[in-house]
């Protein structure tokens, strides 16, 4: 008698789809939106002004970068990104560790702190045009803003979860209190302070294009809303693919280096 | 019989609770414990038995009496009292070989014998071929005794273990206890281990002390006399020998009378 098995059916609860399949439903939900897009834009069911073709906005996405020198535009954009999230991160890793670690350092910091976190970011921008003029500065402070309140709650969070044992341990083991603090309770949150960084870049890169597009004439949110002037939607789609893959591509690069920095993590049972 | 080493004189432990109220979770424990002994402590869930440890160690101050080691009062953790915890305590950035040698590092132990230091305790616990291996490649028993090696390596006085081997199957708890036997008389370590685990209790101690619960109160102390001053690192020989089965009844009893109390 042959074994019974059970029919399988699409809708399986909680049930791990096979690499092929997934493989084949990520490319399938691409292609049907890649589908509609050209449909729409071919057929003419939509003004083909506001809707360009997506090869068309591959290619200007190519001819920016080849023809129009639009690399020095992005690199403007990265760099503006990783200064203001280093001098965030310069803030927030040793004030969240400290906070997360000593509860009379949380009690100074946490009041103030929890009050900025719930001010949206792009409400200072007029006050820090004024204050910054048209520099670089008013666009380093806005990511600044938007980030550091954040970056500081959840590194103090990682840091409070680092379990109690491990601090006695060390304690018990004769480690002065200053030791125990970079030696064991650092080296123990700084996977889930990479985990929060790579969150919050994400975040970096929303107000980078906010910044851009309110108070910039340089970078790519600037680019799209010269763009807007001259109705070019071909070249403002462009932007919005070449900061989606940046965006992706810094994400990538934090997964990699997380992996590469912790191995010990990944066997974690 | 050697000489006293650790002294508690009339600890208690008040603990504040929710409503400005507090309640009493140890009460005046005095008992002492002899240098190259093993003294375990025993109790009933809620007899405070983890707090007693908790404050020999220093990690907790006791709200009234002392707790003193060669006469000196203990305040605070130190290096002269290791302390194994029942969780986990690796640290997981570190090589087995570092971990051993993290307490040596930070008092200052020149590298040379720390390495030479950390090596032995290896052996002795019997990781050395796990040396370069990280904690999270390793099962639950082999991180205790990286723990206990980590601690011993450190040369404390006194070595505290807050139910070192409960979170283990029943098979490798066996051989933890066994090689506790061993390490205590190849080290001469004078021991206080905490358990709610009567077998381990009669196994491990030369001396138990019984805890009643709520508050934590000295019940009885109970020298197992059928060892006759033996060691016996072999658990299919002692529950064998004559006495062990009255003295397993015989806490087995008390545990139910205070089970009975609540």
């Amino acid at each position: 008698m042959p074994t019974p098995h059970q029919e399988r059916h699409f809708f399986e609860i909680r049930k791990p789809v096979s690499r092929p399949q997934a493989i084949l439903s990520a490319i399938g939900i691409w292609a049907v939106f890649f589908g509609v897009w050209s449909l729409a834009a071919h057929s003419g069911w939509v003004n083909a002004l506001l809707v360009p073709p997506p090869e068309q906005v591959f290619s200007t996405t190519w001819d920016f970068f080849a023809e129009r020198g639009f690399a020095s535009d992005v690199l403007i954009s990265i760099t503006r990104v990783l200064v203001s999230f280093a001098m965030a991160c310069a803030v927030a890793i040793p004030l969240g560790v400290m906070m997360g670690t000593f509860p009379s350092v949380e009690a100074i910091f946490n009041p103030f702190i929890g009050a900025w976190r719930y001010l949206p970011a792009p409400s200072f921008i007029p006050i820090l045009l004024m204050w910054f003029g048209t520099g670089e500065a008013p666009k380093l402070a806005l990511l600044f803003i938007g980030v550091v309140f954040f970056l500081i709650t959840l590194i103090m969070d990682h840091t409070k979860n680092v379990r109690k044992e491990l601090i006695e341990t060390a304690l018990t083991l004769g480690a002065s209190r200053r030791v125990t603090v970079t030696q064991v309770v650092l080296p123990a949150v700084l996977p889930d302070i990479f985990t929060a960084m790579r969150q919050m870049l994400a975040m970096a890169w929303t107000y980078l294009v906010i910044a851009e597009i309110v108070a910039s004439t340089t970078g790519i949110g600037a680019m799209m809303m010269r763009a807007r002037r001259f109705l070019k939607t071909d070249e403002i789609l462009s932007g919005i693919i070449v900061i989606g893959a940046l965006g992706l591509t810094f994400d990538l690069l934090f997964g990699l280096l997380h992996r590469w920095l912790f191995p010990y993590r990944k066997e974690t049972r | 019989m050697s000489e006293a080493l650790l002294h508690l004189d009339g600890i208690s432990k008040v603990f504040p609770v929710a409503g400005g109220k507090s309640v009493k979770a140890v009460d005046r424990v005095s008992f002492e414990v002899e240098e190259n002994r093993i003294c375990v402590l025993l109790g009933p869930s809620g007899c405070g038995k983890s707090t007693v440890l908790r404050m020999i160690a220093g990690l907790e101050d006791p709200s009234d009496g002392a707790v003193t080691l060669h006469g000196k009062p203990v305040v605070g953790p130190a290096r002269d009292r290791g302390m194994v915890f029942q969780a986990y305590t690796s640290f997981d950035w570190l090589s087995v070989r570092r971990n051993v040698e993290f307490g040596m590092k930070v008092n200052g132990v020149p590298r040379t014998e720390r390495r030479a230091r950390a090596a032995h305790f290896i052996e002795l616990v019997g990781l050395t071929k796990f040396a370069d291996a990280y904690p999270s490649q390793l099962s639950g028993g082999m991180r205790q005794r990286v723990a206990i090696a980590r601690t011993l390596a450190n040369g404390p006085e006194l070595l505290l273990m807050d139910e070192p081997f409960g979170a283990l199957d029943a098979e490798t708890r066996w051989h933890m206890q066994e090689m506790m036997i061993d390490i205590a008389w190849q080290e001469n370590t004078t021991m206080v281990i905490v358990t709610h685990d009567i077998e381990e209790a009669i196994f491990l101690a030369d001396k138990i002390i019984f805890l009643s619960s709520h508050p934590g109160r000295l019940k009885e102390v109970i020298v197992p006399e059928f060892k006759h001053g033996n060691r016996i690192n072999d658990k299919e020989h002692i529950v064998q020998l004559p006495g062990y089965a009255e003295m397993e009844q015989k806490i087995m009893r008390l545990m139910r009378e205070e089970g009975a109390r609540e």
